[in-house]
C-alpha cells in the first residue's frame, strides 16, 4: 500500500481547528473500458481519477466538501468549505464521527489482485474481441452482439479522521458482460451474462459468451401461459434483483424515514421460518468486502432475518444513534464525491441446503423466472407492492416445458419472503447496487397474469 | 483553463498515430447541494472539480482518456492512452477558431449567495408544504447549483468555450390517511443564477408538490381500456421526448434500431404537429452556449406540420451518416464520452383552445404528470404510468384517479394527436442514456390524444 494517498489524509486531519472533527476520505481510482460492436473496438477508455471528500463536524453539525484538486492550496480550500458548510447543517445528536481504533482492523484476504497492473491493453482489447466473438458463435442463430465489454479498475481508499482513525485499503476487479440477440422466424429476443473476478485473468471469457447466448436461445418462441397462481422459481439473477428491493429497505436510514415496509417490524415474523438473511463485509472474494466501512467502523456480520424473524437494520453511525444501538458497519460511499450512507456489504439468504436441480424437480409445474422487466415502476418497496413483467420457462418436474413471455408476476413482497420454499447452494455475488447473493429460489406461489 | 500552445501539444499527441480528429474537453466545475429531511437540515455540501478527456476518433472507433491532474504530462499521457493501438501516419493540428455560443444570463451567482438564504428556502418549502394539510408525512427538499466552465478544442480546428450556471430546486412531499399513502413531486430548474427563487418562490413550488399528494389520496382506480387522453402543458412532453425524441437521434438511426430509421419524408401526424429540439432557448434548463464538442447550440425541426424531416446527432454519428452535427453531443462531465442527447425538446403551440379541448371530451383522461416509463426504441413501443391524473366527465376535470398507465407506441401517438393547444409550458428533467446524465426539458401545450390504450400491464 502506498502511503501516499494516507498520508494526504492525514494533512487534510492536520487542518482540523479548535474542538471541530475532521474525516477525510479519498480515493485514488484506475480503469479501463473496452467496448466492442459488431466485432470492431468501438471505445476504449482508461483514466485515473483521484479526490478527496472531507466532513466537518462541531456542534453536531455536519458540513461536507469534496474536491479533485490535492495540491496544498486545494486542501486548504475544501476544508474551509467544509467548514463553512458545517455552519448551515441542522444541530442533530445523532452526528459525529466513528471513534478511534483501538488496533487497525484486520485485511480481508481476496480483495485486490496483485496482477492486476501487469495486465496490458492488448490483453483487454484482445478479451473484449473474443467475448465478442465467442457470443455470436454459440449458434447460427444470434444474430448479433449488442455490446461486449471488459473494464477492470483498482482503487486505493484512504480514511483518516482527528478520532483516532488511519487506514488504507487496496482493491481490484475485473468485469465483463455480452449482450446477446437471437433471432428465429420474426420472434426476437435478448440474452444478458456478466462475469466478475479480482483482475481479468480470473474471468472466464468462453462461459460469459456462452450463457449469454443461452439466455437469449433458450427463450425463443416464448409465448404467454394462462393466467394461474403457481409455484415461481427465481434463477440467481432474479433472486439477486429482488435481493435487491430488500435490500434497499432494511437500512436504519430506510425505516426512521418512513421509506421501508419493514418499518415496526423488528422481532416480527417477516419471512418464512425457513430463512436466515446475513449481512457480511468481510467474505473473502465477495465484491462488497472491506475491513472497514466508508466511516471506518470495522466490517463485520449482522443477522438481519434469524429463522424469518427481523432482528436487526443496517446501520451507519448516525441511523445507528438515532436508534440507540451501534453502528453495523454499513456506512457505504459513492466515492469521494459523496458523504457516507447505510447500505449493504454483502447481503444473502443461507442456502436451504438443496441444489438447483433437486429444487426445480421440486417445484412441480413452474414458472421459472431468468427476467423481470418494469422493476422501477412495478415495485413499491413502501407499500410492499410487487408487479413486474417475466421472462423464463414453464418447468414441469425439472424439465423445461417452453419458454415464457410478455406475462407479469405479483405478489405483496412480505408474502414472496413468507412463502420462500428454499433456496439453493448455487448462490453467486451480483453487483447490483452493493453486493447481493442470488441462487435459484423457489417461491411457493404467486400470481401469474397471462393469457 | 488552459493555454494554446498546451493545448496543440497534447492535441498533436493524440493524433500522433493517425485517426480522423482528437479533441481535449476540460471543465472547470464547482456546485453547492443542500438537502433537507425530516425538517432538519442534513447535508450540506459543495464540490470542486477540474480535469480533462481526450478523444481520438479512427474509424469506427472512440478511444478516450482521461485525468483530474491538469499537468501538461498529465495531459500527454492521457492523450497517449487515448490513441492507444493506433499506428497510422500521424495527422496535423490545425488552426484554432474560436468559437462561442448564446450565453445565458445569470442575475445572481449561486455561488456568491449566502448559503444561509439557501438554508432559508429550504425551510420555506418544508414549512410550505407541512401547513398544505394534516395529512402530509414527510418532505424532502433539494436546492442545488452548479457552474461549469468548459474548453473543447480539437485537432480540427475548434477552440470553444462555454460557462454553464444551472440552479434547481426540488420538493417531494408523501401524504397518508387511513393507510393510503399519496406523493408529490415539483422540480423545477433553469439556466441561470439564484433567481430562480424569485421567479419560483421555494414556498410556492412546495405548495404545488403537497397539492397534488393531497389530492391524490382521494383518488379512484383508473378505468382501463380505449379512451381519449388530455396531456396537461408540459407535464406530457416527457412522452415526445421518450417516445419521438429518442428514436430521432442519431447513434439508434445508424444502428436502425429505431422505428424512425430511412423514414425521412413520411407524414406521422397532422398539420398542428411540429416538434423541435432547441438548445438556444434563453435559460431553459436543457440550454447551453455550445455542446460538448464544440458545435454552437442550435435549433432543429424534427417534425415539420406533421412530416418526419430531421434527427439530432454528435459530431461521431454525423459523420457516419454524412450530415453536419446539430449540437446534441453532451456528456455528463470530463470522464464520459459525448453521446448523442436531446437539449430542450418541444412540440410546438397550436390553433386549438385549451379549454374547448377538455369540453369536447365526453369521457376521457387528464394526465397531469408523469412518473416514468419504458420505451422500446426498435419498436418504439412504450408504458408510461401516471401520478397525477384526473378522470375527465362531461367537459370537466372530475375525480383524481390511480393506477393509470398509458400503453402505446411513439408513431402511434404522433398519429392520434387530434388538437394541439395554444397554451405551452415546460418540464424540467434529468435524462439518463448509457449511464450518463444530462438536464433537458420537454415542453408541450395541451395536447388531446384521440384514442390511447389506458390501463396497468397486468393480463
Amino acid at each position: 500500500v502506498s502511503e501516499s494517498l494516507l498520508d494526504v489524509a492525514a494533512s487534510l486531519v492536520d487542518r482540523a481547528e479548535g474542538s471541530e472533527q475532521l474525516e477525510a476520505f479519498l480515493v485514488h481510482f484506475k480503469t479501463n473500458e473496452v467496448r466492442v460492436f459488431n466485432g470492431e473496438v468501438d471505445a476504449l477508455s482508461s483514466a485515473e481519477p483521484r479526490g478527496a471528500g472531507v466532513r466537518i463536524v462541531q456542534g453536531h453539525r455536519v458540513g461536507f466538501a469534496y474536491t479533485t484538486d490535492l495540491t496544498a492550496d486545494g486542501l486548504s480550500a475544501v476544508v474551509s468549505r467544509a467548514r463553512a458548510n458545517s455552519r448551515f447543517a441542522s444541530e442533530d445528536e445523532a452526528v459525529g464521527l466513528a471513534e478511534g481504533w483501538d488496533a487497525r482492523p484486520p485485511d480481508v484476504d481476496g480483495m485486490f489482485d496483485p496482477e492486476w497492473s501487469s495486465v496490458t491493453a492488448d490483453e483487454r482489447v484482445g478479451f473484449a474481441l473474443e467475448l465478442d466473438r465467442a457470443t455470436k458463435s454459440v449458434d447460427a442463430r444470434i444474430r448479433t452482439v449488442e455490446d461486449a465489454v471488459l473494464a477492470d479498475s483498482s482503487s486505493e481508499v484512504a480514511l483518516a479522521t482527528t478520532t483516532g482513525i488511519a487506514g488504507s485499503y487496496l482493491a481490484s476487479d475485473a468485469w465483463c458482460y455480452s449482450i446477446a440477440i437471437a433471432a428465429e422466424g420474426d420472434d426476437t429476443e435478448v440474452g444478458f451474462e456478466f462475469d466478475l473476478a479480482t483482475s481479468l485473468r480470473g474471468l472466464d471469457v468462453e462461459e460469459t459468451a456462452r450463457r449469454s447466448a443461452r439466455r437469449a436461445l433458450d427463450v425463443l418462441g416464448a409465448h404467454k401461459i394462462p393466467s394461474a397462481r403457481m409455484p415461481v422459481v427465481f434463477d440467481r439473477y432474479t433472486a439477486g434483483q429482488f435481493l435487491g428491493v430488500i435490500a434497499g429497505v432494511l437500512t436504519g436510514e430506510a425505516v426512521q424515514k418512513g421509506r421501508s415496509l419493514f418499518a415496526g417490524r423488528l422481532g416480527d415474523s417477516v419471512a418464512s421460518a425457513k430463512l436466515t438473511l446475513i449481512d457480511d463485509g468481510r467474505i473473502e472474494g465477495a465484491p462488497g468486502s472491506s475491513p472497514w466501512d466508508a466511516e471506518g467502523t470495522p466490517s463485520g456480520r449482522t443477522e438481519v432475518i434469524r429463522s424469518g424473524e427481523l432482528v436487526s437494520y443496517l446501520y451507519d453511525l448516525t441511523s445507528a444513534r438515532r436508534d440507540g444501538r451501534a453502528s453495523t458497519g454499513n456506512a457505504s460511499r459513492a466515492g469521494f464525491k459523496s458523504g457516507p450512507g447505510p447500505a449493504p456489504t454483502n447481503l444473502a439468504f443461507e442456502s436451504t441446503g438443496e441444489s438447483p436441480d433437486e429444487l426445480l424437480r421440486r417445484a412441480g409445474r413452474a414458472l421459472l423466472v431468468q427476467d423481470f422487466h418494469g422493476v422501477h415502476s412495478g415495485v413499491n418497496p413502501i407499500s410492499g407492492d410487487f408487479s413486474v413483467g417475466a421472462t423464463g420457462m414453464l418447468i414441469d418436474g425439472g424439465e423445461i416445458v417452453h419458454p415464457v413471455k410478455e406475462v407479469t408476476i405479483a405478489a405483496p413482497m412480505l408474502d414472496i419472503l413468507a412463502r420462500i420454499e428454499a433456496v439453493a447452494t448455487d448462490r453467486r455475488w451480483l453487483p447490483f447496487g452493493g453486493s447481493l447473493g442470488g441462487a435459484t429460489t423457489l417461491v411457493s406461489e404467486m400470481t401469474v397474469a397471462g393469457s | 483553463m488552459l493555454d494554446e500552445t498546451t493545448v496543440a501539444r497534447v492535441l498533436a499527441e493524440a493524433v500522433s498515430g493517425g485517426g480522423e480528429w482528437a479533441e481535449i474537453f476540460v471543465e472547470d466545475k464547482v456546485s453547492s447541494a443542500l438537502r433537507l429531511e425530516d425538517s432538519r437540515v442534513e447535508d450540506v455540501a459543495s464540490g470542486t472539480d477540474r480535469g480533462a478527456g481526450v478523444r481520438v476518433v479512427a474509424g469506427e472507433r472512440a478511444g478516450y482518456a482521461y485525468t483530474n491532474l491538469l499537468t501538461e504530462s498529465s495531459l500527454l499521457d492521457a492523450a497517449r492512452a487515448a490513441r492507444a493501438g493506433l499506428d497510422s501516419a500521424p495527422g496535423t493540428v490545425a488552426d484554432m477558431r474560436r468559437v462561442s455560443g448564446p450565453t445565458h444570463p445569470v442575475e445572481r451567482r449561486p455561488e456568491e449567495v449566502d448559503p444561509a438564504e439557501k438554508v432559508e428556502a429550504l425551510h420555506a418549502a418544508d414549512d410550505a408544504a407541512r401547513s398544505s394539510g394534516a395529512a402530509v408525512r414527510q418532505v424532502v427538499c433539494t436546492y442545488g447549483d452548479v457552474r461549469q466552465r468548459v474548453l473543447i478544442a480539437s485537432s480540427d480546428g475548434i477552440w470553444a468555450t462555454d460557462d454553464r450556471t444551472r440552479v434547481r430546486f426540488s420538493v417531494n412531499v408523501v401524504a397518508a390517511r387511513d393507510g393510503v399513502i399519496a406523493t408529490g413531486q415539483k422540480s423545477p430548474g433553469h439556466s441561470g443564477g439564484f433567481e430562480l427563487l424569485e421567479v419560483r418562490p421555494a414556498a410556492e413550488i412546495a405548495g404545488k408538490a403537497a397539492a397534488t399528494a393531497l389530492v391524490m389520496l382521494d383518488a379512484e382506480s383508473s378505468p382501463a381500456g380505449e379512451l381519449p387522453v388530455v396531456l396537461a402543458p408540459g407535464a406530457g412532453g416527457v412522452l415526445i421526448h421518450e417516445a419521438c425524441g429518442h428514436g430521432l437521434e442519431a447513434d439508434t438511426l445508424v444502428k436502425e434500431a429505431s422505428v424512425y430509421a430511412n423514414r425521412r419524408g413520411e407524414r406521422f401526424g397532422s398539420e398542428s404537429v411540429t416538434i423541435v429540439d432547441d438548445g438556444t432557448q434563453p435559460g431553459a434548463w436543457g440550454s447551453f452556449g455550445v455542446d460538448d464538442e464544440g458545435t454552437i447550440a442550435s435549433r432543429t425541426v424534427l417534425f415539420d406540420h406533421g412530416v418526419l424531416v430531421g434527427h439530432i446527432s454528435d459530431r461521431r454519428a454525423a459523420r457516419r451518416i454524412g450530415a453536419a452535427p446539430t449540437s446534441n453531443g453532451r456528456r455528463q462531465s470530463y470522464a464520459h464520452h459525448p453521446i448523442v442527447r436531446m437539449s430542450n425538446t418541444d412540440l410546438l403551440p397550436g390553433p386549438d383552445d385549451p379549454d374547448e379541448i377538455l369540453r369536447s371530451i365526453e369521457r376521457g383522461i387528464y394526465a397531469a404528470s408523469f412518473a416514468g416509463g419504458e420505451v422500446n426504441p426498435a419498436t418504439g413501443n412504450f408504458v408510461f404510468g401516471m401520478n397525477e391524473a384526473y378522470m375527465i366527465l362531461n367537459g370537466e376535470l372530475a375525480h383524481p384517479i390511480k393506477g393509470a398507465t398509458l400503453i402505446g407506441n411513439g408513431p402511434e401517438v404522433l398519429a392520434r394527436i387530434d388538437a394541439v393547444g395554444a397554451d405551452f409550458d415546460r418540464w424540467e428533467g434529468v435524462c439518463g442514456k448509457d449511464g450518463q446524465h444530462a438536464p433537458v426539458t420537454t415542453g408541450m401545450p395541451t395536447v388531446l390524444l384521440g384514442r390511447m390504450t389506458v390501463g396497468g400491464t397486468e393480463t
